[in-house]
C-alpha cells in the first residue's frame, strides 16, 4: 500500500467511521460505502494540502479524483508531482 | 445503560454507539484520541479570509449573501453579528417552512430580519409531498449511508439537504456570492467551502439517491436545477461560510444576547432545537432505528474542542419520552 493511501486510511479511521468490519478495496465508492459523506470529503481535502504541502483545486473534487482511494492516491501524487 | 457500556471520559460517546470505541486504557473514544485542537494561528487565518470575502463582495447580484434562517438561536444570533459586523452586505435571509417550524420560531425570524435590515423569504415546498417525503425517511433503513447517520438523523438529513440544494439554487441563479450556514463548530470542520460545478454535480447526485433510497419518487422540486449546473452553464462562483468556526460558539452567551435583542425562547421540550416541532420524534425514531443519538458526534466535538460543558451536554442528550410533540408528529406523518 503507497504512503498515501496509508495515510488516507488512518484518517478515514480517527476522523471518519472506516472500521475493521467495512473491507475497503481501492475502486470502492467511498460514499457509497458511507465511509465519507461532504463533510468529511472536505476535511480530508485539509488534511492532505496540509501533510502533502499541496493545494487541491476545487475544481479536482469530482467524484473520479475523491471517490475512491484509487483516484485519491493518484490525485495526490499527481500534485505532488507539480 | 447496559453495564459494560463506557463513555468517553472527555466527551459525550459512549461504546454502546455502533462504531464508537473507548480505549479501556485511555478512557477516550477514538476521535478524543487522536483530536488536536485549532491553532490561534489558524484561527486567525480563517479570521483575516472572513473578513476579506465580506468587507468587499463581488457585486453581481441583487444580494451578497443568502443566509438561511430558521428562527432558532444560533441562525439569529448569527444573522445579527453578521449584520453588525458587515452592516453593508445585503442579505436575503431565508426560512424554510418544513411544516414543523413553530410560530416562535416564525416570528424570531422576521423580527431578526427587521433588526438586521435583511430581506425575509419564507420557501415553501408542497406540504402534502414534504410530510411524505419525511414519512419516508422516518420509515427507511440505511438510506444514508454511514458517516451520515451520525450527523443528523434521517429525517433532519432530510431537511438539511433540501435546504442546502434549494439554498445553493437561489445563490446560483441570484448570482449571489455568499451563502452563509449558522452550523455550529460541531456540525462542520470547514469555514469555507467554494462551490464549483463538479462538485454540485457529485452533491446532488448523492442527494438524488438517498431520497431514491427511501422510495421518494417526486425528487426533481428538492434538488438544485440540473439546468443551473450542466455543461455549458457558467461556473457557480459561490462560497459557502460557516461563521461560527470564525467566531466563537458560546452558545448560552449568545442566547442571551439573543433574548435582550427580542428573540423569544419557544421554551419546547426538545433540548436540541429551539424552532423545529419535527425534532423531538426525529431524534427518537433515530436512536430506535440505529441506536445512536443525532446529536450525540455533534455534542460530543462541541465538548472535545471546548465549546460546551460536558454535563451541558449529557443533559442535552437525554430523550423525553414525555415530550407531546412526538406523538403530534406520528400522527401528521401518519406513522
Amino acid at each position: 500500500m503507497s504512503e498515501i493511501l496509508e495515510d488516507v486510511r488512518y484518517f478515514l479511521k480517527t476522523e471518519g467511521f472506516l472500521n475493521e468490519k467495512i473491507s475497503l478495496k481501492e475502486n470502492d465508492s467511498l460514499t457509497e460505502t458511507g465511509v465519507i459523506d461532504s463533510i468529511i470529503l472536505l476535511q480530508l481535502v485539509d488534511f492532505l494540502e496540509s501533510k502533502y504541502k499541496i493545494e487541491i483545486p476545487v475544481e479536482m473534487l469530482t467524484p473520479e479524483n475523491f471517490d475512491t482511494l484509487a483516484g485519491i492516491d493518484q490525485s495526490v501524487l499527481k500534485l505532488k508531482k507539480g | 445503560m447496559p453495564k459494560d457500556t463506557h463513555t468517553c471520559k472527555k466527551c459525550v460517546l459512549d461504546s454502546k454507539t455502533p462504531g464508537i470505541t473507548i480505549n479501556a486504557a485511555t478512557g477516550l473514544c477514538q476521535f478524543c484520541e487522536h483530536f488536536t485542537p485549532l491553532s490561534n494561528e489558524k484561527k486567525e487565518e480563517y479570521r483575516s479570509r472572513m473578513d476579506t470575502l465580506l468587507n468587499s463582495p463581488p457585486k453581481k447580484g441583487k444580494y451578497d449573501v443568502i443566509f438561511a434562517l430558521s428562527g432558532g438561536v444560533d441562525s439569529s444570533y448569527t444573522l445579527y453579528r453578521l449584520h453588525k459586523e458587515y452592516p453593508h452586505l445585503k442579505i436575503l435571509a431565508v426560512q424554510f417552512d418544513n411544516g414543523f417550524i413553530s410560530d416562535t420560531a416564525l416570528e424570531n425570524a422576521q423580527k431578526f430580519c427587521d433588526l438586521t435590515k435583511s430581506t425575509y423569504m419564507r420557501l415553501a415546498l408542497d406540504q402534502t409531498i414534504l410530510q411524505d417525503t419525511f414519512s419516508k425517511a422516518a420509515r427507511s433503513k440505511d438510506a444514508y449511508p454511514g458517516s451520515a447517520k451520525y450527523r443528523a438523523s434521517d429525517i433532519c438529513n432530510t431537511c438539511i439537504s433540501i435546504i442546502k440544494q434549494k439554498i445553493i439554487e437561489l445563490a446560483v441563479s441570484t448570482k449571489s456570492p455568499f451563502i452563509v450556514f449558522a452550523f455550529s463548530p460541531g456540525q462542520t470542520d470547514a469555514p469555507f467551502v467554494t462551490l464549483t460545478k463538479p462538485f454540485l454535480v457529485w452533491m446532488r447526485k448523492l442527494f438524488e439517491g438517498n431520497l431514491k433510497a427511501m422510495g421518494v419518487a417526486e425528487r426533481e422540486a428538492y434538488l438544485i436545477d440540473a439546468q443551473l449546473i450542466q455543461s455549458g452553464s457558467p461556473e457557480p462562483e459561490v462560497t459557502i461560510i460557516h461563521p461560527f468556526l470564525v467566531w466563537d460558539y458560546n452558545k448560552p452567551q449568545f442566547k442571551k444576547e439573543c433574548i435582550q435583542l427580542g428573540w423569544i425562547d419557544p421554551d419546547l421540550k426538545d433540548h436540541n432545537s429551539s424552532n423545529c416541532l419535527l425534532n423531538a420524534f426525529a431524534i427518537k425514531n433515530h436512536l430506535d432505528k440505529y441506536h445512536i443519538h443525532s446529536y450525540a458526534y455533534d455534542m460530543a466535538a462541541l465538548v472535545r474542542q471546548g465549546n460546551m460543558k460536558r454535563e451541558d451536554a449529557l443533559q442535552k442528550l437525554k430523550v423525553d419520552a414525555s415530550d407531546t410533540s412526538i406523538e403530534e408528529v406520528q400522527r401528521k406523518l401518519n406513522l
